[in-house]
């Protein structure tokens, strides 16, 4: 008896490998709920079974690359076009992501034919009413956060963060990477502080009074908002208020959540399924309802959360694309660095 | 008797190759070019690394050697309230890692956190967030790390003064000395091995840890290796700062094993000493004895259990979600396989080395069980490079198909990486136990006419018993607060509590981690209970 269960229990060691099945195989970075929710939706619907590697998006690329045409790996999701951009520069992608359903439903900017935008989420500017005017904040733009008169007054989070290192990288696509270098220097010298923290720590720090302005995304004041924070969350986040900054110009810098379809990917036709499902009205609303990112698609309108406290009428920027977070991103960091951003 | 010696030569030979094999594959890079399109970034990065390392190093070593050794000297030698209680209670920080410690530190100290939540309804509505103390980044690194490692320090420096003798107490009597000073006179010098190897454990374990210091954003030695595998996607350059790491870390490990040898001598000359009787402690000395204890056990223990427990009900729906039954099950499984594959070898190359005293196999041994010292995030890329290379310039020129999906993202791969990094616990729990087994039984046994294998299976094994129960035990404890080496290698849709904590932390859902963080907290607390006896070698009592 001992002996066999040894036996099966070293015999179950490599079966696990051998399984073959109606599946798609996902190494996930986003870890919402809400979106394993939207998996277990589709496995219903489709019947192809949905298989997660969660991990943090910098081992989960690895991980494809080390493999490299062996992978697994059909959908790389995660919540950062510099990301899909950088895996894509790296060749580790294909194309296939061209169905007239997908093509319908994504604004050419937010996608490329290996990868494409599933959720939308703008990086703007918090602010403490009480501390900050509306003069000073009048005309605001990313490139204002340079401005010696925020001297002792801003926080954001580490250089190494990708969400600062895609929007440094759209300023390099805009102004050019000698002006971004001046510029991160300024924004050096602003900070309140030395980085820390996360995005909700930036916007508590302003709802503290560490700060006056943050530099975070747009659905951490509505989750704050929304209470799952706990009470004082939700307290503090009434305190603070959104800005959306270079109205006056290219818009609001916009990034998004994204799909990328592995090369070598084992079940394609699955993987792009998976991407039209998460693309549809209904699976756009469930993002929009508990993630609180702005919706992908037209016709789904976000969260009454988002539309009530930060607004909907602002201009996103259209211009800049996507796959330039990708390709400038080592610059990003690189200029960061130099400026003495920790 | 050749042919008997090849099993135990073979099996020591293949253990040694795979403990080897990441080491190799890390040293082996060295000398590769690493790219050079980083290059500045790469000085600027590598300072700040050594910078890190060695301030985080320098002060968890000076907190863990002031805590293990003032808390063990208190309960070794006196008698005030609760000392019998504390003894062993002190053990349980070890259930908490020092990412969950760094989960609660920022939990409950952050702008807006529980601190806030108590002054709150203490006190009213008002801006508490700026006069409460932040501790976060290095300061956050170092108490985290501190308060999970001490035990370290306390269990070997206490098993050392449990066996001081009494003359050398009263020497420093006779001498006038006062209490403190004898303590830092008399009996630290003496307990001097122990404390070290003590010590040398926390440095080892300091400079591997990942989970704290990557929540904390702080770059060391450590997560740097990780950073720069991945953000500038350079396994040499990865490769070259883990070479430095390893060197550092195996003259610790030296350190540490020179140190035990010494330790051990010590405890083996228990004969002739007179039995010690405990102080009692009174008035304002007895309170202070209990105050100091109880505020590490608090600090260690109560406060990062309480925070969780918080979270975990004042989120309760992160409780509904959590998957407790797979979790749980996903553990044992890997602690059984892993257990079972650990004892087996280190069984065969014990009575290996116990029946030839082969010098080779000795050194063999020793080389295995230094897989120990190496940070789990450099075991785990090691061995994912190794395995691609081996593939792709092996395997596949051999006209094979790839091996890669047995090794990478499976089980069999995962076990394999945990039997590397723990192979020490299990030789060296099996070798203590062999050594309480006198020679002379097996020499009996074969007058008897008792062959090898019946003297090892119906001799050598009942009485390892015990030691094989607590080293399974072990093996759970470090399984389920391992981090680095599951994250990376682990296969779809697995994960432990120490995955399922990390990853939500790491997406800034704290109050999701709370709940895998409490069941993780009260198993290894069950586990700590169960040998706490076993650990502190208490027969006496």
């Amino acid at each position: 008896m001992k002996k066999i269960t040894i036996f099966a229990l070293i015999t179950s060691l490599f079966l696990s490998t051998l399984a073959v099945a109606n599946e798609v195989n996902v190494f996930n970075a986003r870890h919402y709920k809400a979106d394993a929710e939207l998996y277990s939706k589709f496995t219903s619907m489709t019947g192809i079974k949905v298989n997660l590697i969660n991990g943090k998006s910098g081992a989960l690329e690895k991980r494809i690359i080390e493999e490299g045409a062996d992978s697994s790996a059909d959908l790389y999701i995660t919540a950062d076009a510099g990301r899909c951009g950088a895996m894509d520069a790296k060749g580790h992608l294909q194309g296939g992501l061209t169905s007239a359903a997908i093509k319908a439903a994504v604004p050419k900017s937010f996608r490329t034919s290996k990868w494409t935008g599933i959720a939308k989420r703008a990086r703007i500017i918090y602010y403490s009413p009480e501390r900050v005017t509306g003069a000073e904040l009048s005309g605001m733009s990313y490139e204002g956060l340079a401005d010696p008169k925020w001297k002792g007054r801003l926080v954001i989070r580490k250089s190494s963060n990708i969400y600062n290192k895609s929007l440094v990288a759209s300023l390099i696509e805009n102004n050019g990477k000698k002006a971004t270098a001046e510029w991160a220097k300024g924004v050096v010298a602003n900070m309140a502080r030395d980085s820390k923290g996360n995005d909700r720590a930036q916007i508590m720090a302003v709802a503290a009074g560490e700060a006056d302005i943050a530099v975070a995304n747009t659905y951490y004041l509505a989750l704050m908002l929304s209470g799952k924070k706990g009470a004082e969350q939700q307290a503090a986040a009434k305190k603070v208020k959104a800005f959306f900054p270079n109205q006056n110009g290219r818009g609001t810098h916009m990034n998004v959540s994204c799909a990328a379809l592995v090369k070598g990917a084992p079940n394609k036709d699955n993987a792009v399924k998976l991407v039209e499902f998460l693309l549809t009205p209904q699976s756009q609303e469930h993002f929009t309802n508990n993630t609180f990112e702005f919706p992908m698609i037209d016709g789904v309108s976000p969260s009454p959360l988002v539309v009530n406290n930060l607004g909907l009428d602002f201009q996103q920027d259209m211009k800049t694309k996507l796959a330039s977070y990708g390709k400038n991103q080592a610059a990003a960091l690189e200029v960061m660095t130099a400026a003495g951003w920790k | 008797m050749f042919k008997n010696l090849n099993i135990w030569f073979l099996s020591s030979l293949l253990v040694s190759i795979f403990v080897l094999i990441p080491i190799l594959t890390v040293f082996s890079s060295f000398f590769e070019d690493t790219s050079n399109y980083y290059q500045i970034l790469k000085n600027t990065f590598l300072l700040e690394y050594i910078t890190n390392s060695l301030i985080l190093l320098f002060c968890v070593l000076i907190f863990t050697f002031l805590i293990g050794t003032g808390t063990a000297y208190l309960v070794s030698f006196f008698e005030f309230p609760l000392s019998n209680f504390f003894k062993w209670a002190l053990i349980l920080s070890f259930a908490v890692p020092p990412y969950i410690y760094a989960y609660s530190l920022t939990a409950f100290f952050e702008n807006y956190g529980t601190a806030f939540t108590i002054l709150k309804n203490l006190f009213g509505d008002a801006n508490y967030n700026r006069n409460i103390p932040k501790f976060d980044g290095m300061l956050g690194a170092i108490m985290s790390i501190t308060f999970s490692l001490y035990a370290y320090v306390y269990i070997l420096s206490r098993a050392s003064f449990l066996y001081q003798s009494q003359n050398l107490i009263d020497l420093g009597k006779n001498l006038g000395f006062s209490k403190f000073k004898s303590f830092y006179k008399v009996i630290l010098p003496a307990a001097r091995p122990a404390i070290i190897a003590g010590l040398s454990l926390v440095a080892m374990e300091t400079l591997a840890e990942f989970g704290a210091v990557d929540f904390f954003s702080i770059n060391t030695l450590t997560t740097g290796i990780y950073n720069s595998w991945i953000t500038f996607d350079d396994l040499a350059f990865a490769n070259r700062i883990s070479s430095f790491l390893l060197l550092f870390i195996f003259s610790l490990f030296i350190i540490e094993n020179l140190s035990r040898k010494k330790a051990k001598y010590h405890f083996n000359a228990r004969g002739g000493f007179k039995q010690k009787e405990k102080i009692k402690l009174n008035g304002r000395q007895s309170f202070l004895a209990f105050t100091l204890c109880f505020l590490i056990f608090f600090f260690s223990f109560i406060f990062p259990l309480s925070q969780m427990l918080y979270w975990t009900l004042k989120f309760p729906e992160n409780l509904f979600d959590l998957q407790i039954i797979d979790l749980l099950l996903n553990t044992i499984y890997l602690t059984l396989l892993s257990s079972l594959f650990l004892i087996v070898f280190s069984l065969i190359s014990n009575y290996g080395n116990r029946v030839t005293k082969n010098k080779t196999l000795n050194i063999l041994s020793t080389l295995s069980i230094s897989g120990y010292a190496i940070p789990g995030v450099i075991l785990a890329i090691a061995f994912i490079t190794f395995i691609a290379w081996f593939d792709n310039s092996i395997i596949k020129s051999l006209g094979f198909t790839s091996i890669k999906k047995v090794f990478i993202g499976s089980i069999l791969g995962l076990v394999i990486v945990y039997f590397i990094r723990f192979y020490s616990l299990a030789f060296n729990g099996i070798k203590s136990g062999y050594e309480k087994i006198n020679i002379s039984v097996d020499e009996s046994a074969y007058l008897l006419g008792y062959s090898k294998r019946k003297t090892f299976m119906n001799i050598h094994v009942p009485f390892l018993r015990n030691s094989l129960l607590f080293i399974i035990i072990l093996i759970s404890l470090e399984i389920i607060r391992e981090l680095p080496i599951t994250l990376i290698l682990r296969p779809f849709n697995f994960e432990t509590f120490a995955t399922t904590a990390y990853i939500s932390a790491s997406e800034d859902l704290l109050e999701a981690a709370a709940a895998p963080s409490l069941f993780l907290i009260l198993i290894a607390s069950l586990f700590i209970i169960i040998t706490s006896k076993y650990i502190l070698r208490e027969n006496n009592e």
